[in-house]
């Protein structure tokens, strides 16, 4: 069992490591996006007989979890303050600031859901596995929250006066 | 702007498309400390026993989230689930809203209370139960350790988290208490929030001089 369980996780987790690190540097800072990583694999090699045939949005949905644990930690420790100091997530204004505006606008799961599809590029059956819930809950979502999103964009531009498209 | 265009715009501003790939060698190791963590472990009926490298960092994170769980309370109640209350607030007071501990941190194992600990809490005082009534506690204040002195607390908590709260802290009016709370508005448990004590005072002074 030791060495299928081996041979199955050697030829999984290698594809994971790169869209993993993209979420996670997409969400939180350098070092809490390397300890989730660590985490995140941890828990797909104790669980190498749950993964899915389609392993990733099963891995995202874990380092979702993860990261939701670090950061209502992290959240209690001066760790979390000091590391914000020494290493600006930000790394700039965003160019479209209409967007980054518009993203922060709407609420966190929307936001999220745009995420998983415009940056994890996920169909809605994986967005699905991600958030735990069925295709079609996702389908709607997503439909929604983009409205959303168009909608935050335009009273944006709105308010700063520019022509709206 | 259709959906294609929408998800152009939104893939222009990924904050990872700068990312540069990671260290093969870094990977590599990562993978191993990964995989030798259970090895080691499978001896044992329970495979979450682990003691590898990897398992005792996590292991070292989880005591932390664990002793930090321990200490803290439940979320700020802000505005809108801040439960009704009779507690005649006078409009002339200033009024700080606290919540009580939640399943968690009255679950998870204590530590002794310290200043080290408490200096990180940005809420602590020492004030008196005026009123305990429906789910609010009510204290008047009379020293601020930390956080923006206000003239009365009240820390409410709907439902069950009530019945925590005073099996937590056993407020009881008329009583002097000294309570700290956690940026997220939560009052200390284990000992951290308390009647008020010589002991308990020293470890609030120490932990919050001048």
């Amino acid at each position: 069992m030791d060495e299928s369980r081996r041979d199955r996780f050697e030829a999984v987790a290698p594809t994971l490591i790169e869209p993993l690190r993209r979420f996670l540097a997409r969400r939180t800072d350098a070092a809490t996006a390397e300890d989730v990583l660590a985490e995140t694999l941890l828990v797909c090699w104790r669980r190498v007989a749950d993964l899915p045939d389609e392993p990733l949005p099963w891995a995202y949905g874990v380092a979702r979890n993860c990261l939701r644990n670090a950061e209502r930690s992290a959240r209690r420790q001066e760790r979390a303050a000091a590391r914000l100091a020494a290493e600006p997530v930000d790394t700039g204004p965003p160019e479209d600031l209409t967007l980054h505006e518009a993203l922060a606008a709407l609420n966190p799961d929307d936001a999220e859901l745009l995420r998983l599809w415009a940056w994890e590029q996920l169909a809605p059956g994986e967005v699905a596995t991600v958030l735990d819930i069925t295709t079609n809950a996702a389908s709607i979502r997503l439909h929604r929250a983009r409205e959303k999103l168009r909608e935050q964009m335009r009273k944006i531009q709105a308010a700063s006066g520019h022509e709206v498209p | 702007m259709n959906d294609d265009e929408l998800q152009a715009r939104l893939r222009a501003a990924d904050p990872a498309s700068s990312l540069p790939p990671a260290d093969p060698d870094r990977v590599a190791r990562l993978l191993e400390d990964v995989m030798s963590t259970e090895l080691t472990t499978e001896k044992r009926e329970d495979g979450t026993q682990g003691r590898g490298p990897l398992t005792w960092l996590v292991a070292a994170a989880a005591v932390v989230v664990l002793l930090v769980g321990g200490i803290i309370g439940i979320k700020a109640a802000t505005g809108d689930n801040a439960s009704p209350t009779s507690a005649k607030p006078e409009p002339a007071q200033t009024v700080t809203t606290l919540s009580a501990p939640d399943d968690g941190a009255t679950h998870a194992k204590c530590m002794v209370p310290n200043a080290q600990t408490l200096a990180q809490m940005p809420t602590a005082f020492d004030g008196t139960v005026s009123v305990i009534d429906g789910d609010t506690v009510t204290l008047t204040t009379t020293k601020w350790y930390a956080g923006e002195p206000t003239d009365v607390v009240k820390v409410t908590a709907p439902g069950e988290e009530w019945e925590r709260l005073l099996s937590a802290v056993h407020f009881e009016a008329g009583q002097r208490y000294l309570v700290s709370a956690t940026d997220e508005g939560a009052v200390t448990v284990c000992g951290f929030s308390a009647a008020y004590s010589d002991d308990l005072s020293a470890v609030y002074a120490e932990a919050f001089p001048g």
